[in-house]
């Protein structure tokens, strides 16, 4: 008897310390809700292999976030750490491609340019008394500038020897997963077990009290944000290394998942707490809301308006448990106060789960039924009425043939897209349409699908180094010409004009502007006075339309590599639009159409982009029943004018 | 039992925190026209108990009662519907808004929608001038000192036509001068049929102003008696015990402490002629091993300045600091570290400690380089330092993982004084050591301080609480607009004499200089 009542104490204790690790941990307990919800949910989550994939997906932004706990450990903030990844990986691949260097000195530049970037942010901080958001806010810039000049705006291929970085050891663990590990644990030894660590928590807590307690608080703080590049640097190292290429536009806003991962895991933006196992939850919830909503059919714009909910809840979750008791230490378990508290957490955890639930079944328009064939279409972005539009003749097409199609929106970040890739693939999905961010960094991910058998289909732009089983494009280069012949008849063969290029980096700008130019050979009295990046976007196109008008008010044309920056151009030129200044767009979107037909945008050489939607649905239906598709099907590109737009509406 | 003076009764107020029983049946009455007193060691529950009348926390059992009819406060709001004001020792000021936006703060008056900031300036006017405080209307609050902003504060109580005037310890920080008239103001209000809960620690204060006193002692009323009670009787109430002397310093027996040479040669702190333009000027002493040195003076005669620099934390324009005879590099805390010399600066709270971190990581944050061997700190030793010194200082917590944040000030204090024991001081600098520290808690410093020049440390005592300086310094300094307008012995010093100092206006060569004649030769 006596045994027995040991084992059920011993059990009872086990217990208890298990909900006191809960309770204290708000963020863990959020994340096995999440983990547990998603199981339910659907059955291709709780897989050995889409576990590592979560673990592949929170790498980088574990890593990043692991070096912003050091700054937020110590009051501060830092905004740089995305361009910070994405100029080390730049320098990485630049100096190991372009220039020759050995690629071991060629980490050591990245991993240097990573730790100055930190230095620098030190520096206008600690002795420029700038205040952390400003000098980091800058370093931004800075950070995503120098690197888009030194790739000139394109992606570097990254040296095979470091790629190997974003493959498997063994055959199974993914070195990101390894490599995110092992950069928690020298997070939590630098935060528990060493001078600066232990410092940054008193500088975090009181700068003041730190400085007259001996603490050289301005070097520390050099040290810190040095870390934090660091970091940065081994993050963009391991993104870049999952692509095989390094992007001048990777990691973008990710700033913003690293902080949210640090302050989910239970660190105070006030500053003086904050843990490395807290972060690594924090990012793992990130991965896994990702995954999850991927899985499950989610659709991309709810996506997001889930992914912010569960933020706001996780860190709320942790803030009602501390209002609920400051817990002294030695605080007796038991007492009124402890029970509202446990109380509090619990009805907020269960707040958390109904949402979570709730969304999910809200959402989760895909049918269960296992007889229809189901079909993965990532998108670049769905921010751009053409990919909107792609997506609308894929979804038509799929109801006719009687497919069930999950749309993704990988809002131009190639590693978000890889992410989605690879829980295609691991979904089991019996086909995959890709609409690459960027077609070198599309590899990987394709390559995994390649080896799991799933036949991919490219639509709008193909994918590099790795096989698919169509590509369904218009061709841009062709497209290009096409305008520059038709700006240049329409202005006579002579005049100056301006070109409003889109996203830099990307490979519809660099085709779209390079057949364009090619095209124009045949005017030589045609003059290129200004040639402007507007990001494909229209308030920018209207933006730098307005600037360029202050510099060349007397240009005869406009050539815009798509039709929003072309409507943005339009609105920058007001009355003069269509009468002494002609516009010429590409795409054919709606609204552009719309504009050619009012006059204002004198052409626009038009895509189809519904055709390629359809076209690429009846093409992976075909190679997923084993049927022969052809390699390449091209959708004829036309350029529409006041003439023949009435053929195209809609 | 409906009495018509009354203003305000509690009855039976209990109050839990996790883990905590903060107030338990607490009885507490409040009369039109008098200053009750609320006495009792920090912790005992005093700010707990006016933090329920301001609706900061609600009660968990009794009642409250204004003008004899049950009340529940849910906020601020019903506290100011109910003409309850309050003044904490925090004060609730807007650093970077004017005087007279601060008083009227989401009241301003408004004319055609519009804020009208003449009528707002000249009521405010009207309000300094009845607290008797010369500040403008339109000055910006973080330019004023920490005397003024009570006096604004005051202001504030005033224009809201509080009948219950709750002032938690208004005296800490005050020059007795500035004490005067901050009574002078509580008279006034009290004549005025105004109802005032005075918290304070200076029992001299109590029969000098007060008319009852309520002592609650751990969370319980134990008694209320009149405020002519002895001193002795208020301190057995408060303590629960007798306290034996005040002042326990043990002078050391070697001379009067005046500089006669065998005694200048173990000067282990010298500060000659140090000046920062425009706020300290020539201003030199020494403080040798075994000794306590006080600077007495008004609060803005620059003696935390003069502390600081001489700690390295600000940096000075002339003159030299020594230690043992070694110079220390101009404004470098860490040079002074190393030489040995340890500052607990004046705000507690804001300078000396890391709030929400432990007792145990408070108590290590000077040793912790000294700690770092092969860039890991040894955690388990300074672990088994802090266990020890805070057993030693006798720091009244549930574990050394306690935040400090929950700490009494007085133990607060201990784990800033333990910090540089730890680090082995040979010269400390205490600036306000006891500010806002109940009875119990001082002598327990006081008797640190003991211990400590005891063993051959040098200690520099500023304090603005005059019996303190005179209890427990072997000699005083007193300083006056940035200057040393002179020297004390113990036994010359006294209130009067000190007093007689602090207000007069020093010259530039002066016979104030007599504590450094033995270095003026270098």
């Amino acid at each position: 008897m006596a045994t027995d009542t040991q084992t059920s104490t011993s059990r009872a204790s086990g217990a208890s310390a298990v909900r006191r690790l809960l309770l204290d941990n708000g963020a863990l307990t959020a994340l096995i809700v999440l983990v547990i919800v998603m199981s339910a949910l659907s059955g291709d989550f709780l897989t050995t292999d889409n576990l590592l994939n979560i673990g592949v997906q929170a790498a980088v932004t574990a890593i990043l976030a692991f070096g912003v706990t050091f700054v937020i450990v110590s009051a501060g903030i830092d905004l740089s750490v995305g361009s910070v990844a994405a100029l080390s990986a730049t320098v990485l691949a630049w100096t190991a491609t372009s220039q020759g260097v050995p690629v071991w000195i060629a980490v050591i530049l990245a991993i240097a340019t990573g730790i100055a970037c930190g230095l620098v942010n030190g520096v206008l901080i600690s002795y420029g008394k700038l205040p952390p958001f400003i000098a980091t806010l800058a370093m931004l810039s800075v950070g995503r500038g120098l690197s888009l000049v030194i790739s000139q705006g394109s992606p570097i291929p990254f040296p095979d020897s470091i790629s190997h970085l974003g493959d498997t050891l063994g055959g199974w663990l993914p070195v990101p997963v390894l490599v995110m590990v092992v950069m928690g644990l020298i997070t939590a030894v630098i935060l528990g077990r060493t001078y600066i660590g232990r410092s940054m928590y008193a500088i975090g807590g009181n700068e003041e009290a730190a400085r007259l307690s001996g603490l050289r608080v301005k070097k520390q703080k050099l040290a810190i944000y040095a870390l934090s590049g660091l970091f940065a640097a081994a993050a963009g190292i391991v993104l870049a290394s999952r692509l095989s290429s390094a992007q001048p536009q990777a990691a973008q806003g990710y700033e913003l998942d690293a902080i949210a991962a640090v302050v989910i895991g239970g660190a105070s933006l006030a500053g003086g707490t904050g843990k490395a196992s807290g972060t690594l939850i924090g990012a793992l919830i990130l991965a896994v809301l990702r995954n999850g909503l991927n899985l499950l059919s989610v659709s991309a714009f709810w996506q997001q308006v889930v992914i912010g909910v569960v933020i706001a809840l996780a860190v709320l979750l942790d803030t009602v448990r501390r209002k609920a008791g400051a817990t002294p230490v030695a605080a007796g378990a038991g007492t009124p106060g402890g029970k509202g508290k446990q109380a509090a957490t619990y009805v907020i955890a269960a707040v958390v789960a109904a949402a979570v639930v709730g969304a999910m079944s809200f959402l989760h328009t895909g049918s269960s039924s296992s007889t229809t064939q189901k079909v993965g279409l990532s998108l670049s972005t769905l921010n751009n009425p053409f990919f909107v539009q792609i997506k609308a003749g894929a979804q038509q097409e799929a109801k006719k043939l009687g497919a069930d199609l999950t749309v993704t929106d990988a809002q131009n970040d190639a590693s978000q897209q890889a992410n989605q890739l690879q829980n295609f693939t691991s979904s089991g999905v019996g086909s995959i349409i890709v609409n690459p961010v960027d077609s070198d960094a599309a590899g990987p991910a394709v390559r995994s699908a390649n080896k799991a058998d799933i036949p991919v289909v490219g639509v709008d732009r193909g994918v590099n180094k790795a096989d698919t089983a169509a590509l369904v494009a218009s061709d841009n280069v062709a497209g290009g010409k096409l305008g520059a012949q038709a700006l240049a008849e329409k202005l006579g063969g002579k005049g100056k004009i301006v070109i409003l290029q889109g996203l830099a980096g990307t490979s519809a700008s660099r085709e779209r502007g390079a057949g364009f130019a090619e095209g124009l050979k045949a005017y030589p009295g045609i003059q290129v006075v200004a040639r402007q990046p507007a990001d494909f976007d229209r308030t920018k196109g209207l933006d730098v339309m307005t600037n360029l008008l202050q510099a060349h008010p007397d240009i005869q044309g406009v050539f815009a590599e798509n039709d929003e920056m072309a409507l943005g151009a339009i609105k920058a030129l007001g009355s003069k639009a269509g009468k002494s200044v002609s516009v010429i767009g590409f795409d054919g979107t709606p609204d552009g159409l719309k504009a050619v037909q009012a006059g204002t945008l004198y052409a626009s050489v038009a895509q189809q982009p519904k055709e390629l939607g359809r076209i690429a649905v009846e093409n992976a239906l075909k190679a997923a029943e084993g049927k022969k598709v052809e390699e390449t099907v091209k959708v004829p590109v036309k350029v529409v004018t006041k003439e023949n737009v009435a053929g195209f509406g809609g | 039992m409906s009495n018509q003076d009354e203003l305000l009764r509690i009855e039976g107020i209990r109050k839990t925190f996790p883990g905590v029983v903060a107030l338990d049946s607490v009885d507490f009455d409040l009369r039109r026209g008098e200053v009750h007193v609320l006495l009792g060691e920090n912790g005992a529950g005093k700010s707990t108990l006016i933090k329920m009348l301001s609706g900061a926390y609600h009660p968990d059992a009794g009642r409250v009662l204004v003008d004899g009819e049950e009340v529940r406060i849910h906020g601020a709001q019903d506290s100011e519907r109910l003409g309850i004001a309050t003044i904490y020792q925090e004060f609730n000021l807007v650093p970077d808004l004017t005087v007279a936006e601060n008083i009227f703060l989401g009241r301003q008056p408004r004319r055609f929608g519009m804020i009208d900031r003449k009528a707002m300036e000249a009521d405010a006017a009207e309000l300094l001038r009845r607290v008797g405080v010369n500040v403008s209307p339109r000055a910006r609050v973080r330019e004023l000192g920490i005397a003024r902003l009570q006096m604004v504060e005051i202001a504030k109580a005033l224009s809201l036509r509080a009948r219950v005037l709750i002032m938690d310890e208004p005296t800490a920080v005050l020059t007795s001068e500035e004490v005067e008239k901050l009574f002078a103001i509580v008279r006034a209000l009290r004549e005025d049929g105004v109802g005032v809960v005075f918290i304070t620690h200076h029992l001299e204060e109590i029969a000098a102003l007060g008319d009852r006193v309520t002592v609650i002692r751990d969370g319980k009323s134990v008694g209320q008696v009149p405020a002519s009670t002895p001193e002795d009787e208020l301190v057995r109430l408060m303590v629960g015990r007798s306290i034996e002397q005040q002042y326990p310093r043990v002078r050391p027996v070697s001379g009067d402490g005046t500089g006669d040479g065998a005694a200048a040669d173990s000067a282990l702190l010298t500060v000659e002629g140090l000046t920062r333009d425009g706020v300290f000027h020539d201003v030199s002493f020494e403080v040798r091993a075994g000794e306590v040195v006080g600077i007495a003076g008004l609060v803005g005669a620059g003696r935390t300045e003069v502390a600081r620099a001489v700690f390295g934390a600000d940096p000075y324009d002339k003159g030299a600091v020594k230690v043992a005879g070694a110079a220390l590099r101009r404004h470098d805390v860490n040079a002074a570290m190393e030489a040995g010399i340890g500052l607990v600066p004046e705000d507690r709270k804001g300078q000396g400690l890391v709030l929400d971190a432990s007792v145990e990581e408070n108590l290590g944050l000077v040793t912790l380089r000294s700690a770092t061997h092969g860039g890991l700190v040894d955690l388990k030793g300074q672990r088994t330092a802090a266990a020890r010194i805070a057993g030693q200082l006798g720091v009244r917590m549930a574990g050394l993982g306690q935040h400090v944040r929950t700490l009494s000030g007085g133990n607060q204090q201990k784990v800033v004084i333990g910090k540089w024991l730890l680090a082995e001081t040979r010269v400390l600098i205490l600036d306000e050591p006891t500010r806002g520290i109940d009875v119990g808690a001082k002598v327990e410093i006081y008797q640190l301080v003991n211990e400590l020049t005891a063993a051959g440390a040098a200690v520099l005592m500023i304090s603005s609480d005059l019996p303190e300086v005179l209890g427990m310094s072997d000699r005083v300094l007193v300083m006056a607009q940035g200057r040393i307008a002179g020297e004390l012995s113990a036994d010359e010093a006294t209130q009067d004499s000190v007093m007689a100092l602090a207000v007069s206006t020093p010259t530039t060569d002066s016979d104030s200089e007599t504590a450094v004649e033995g270095s003026r030769g270098h």
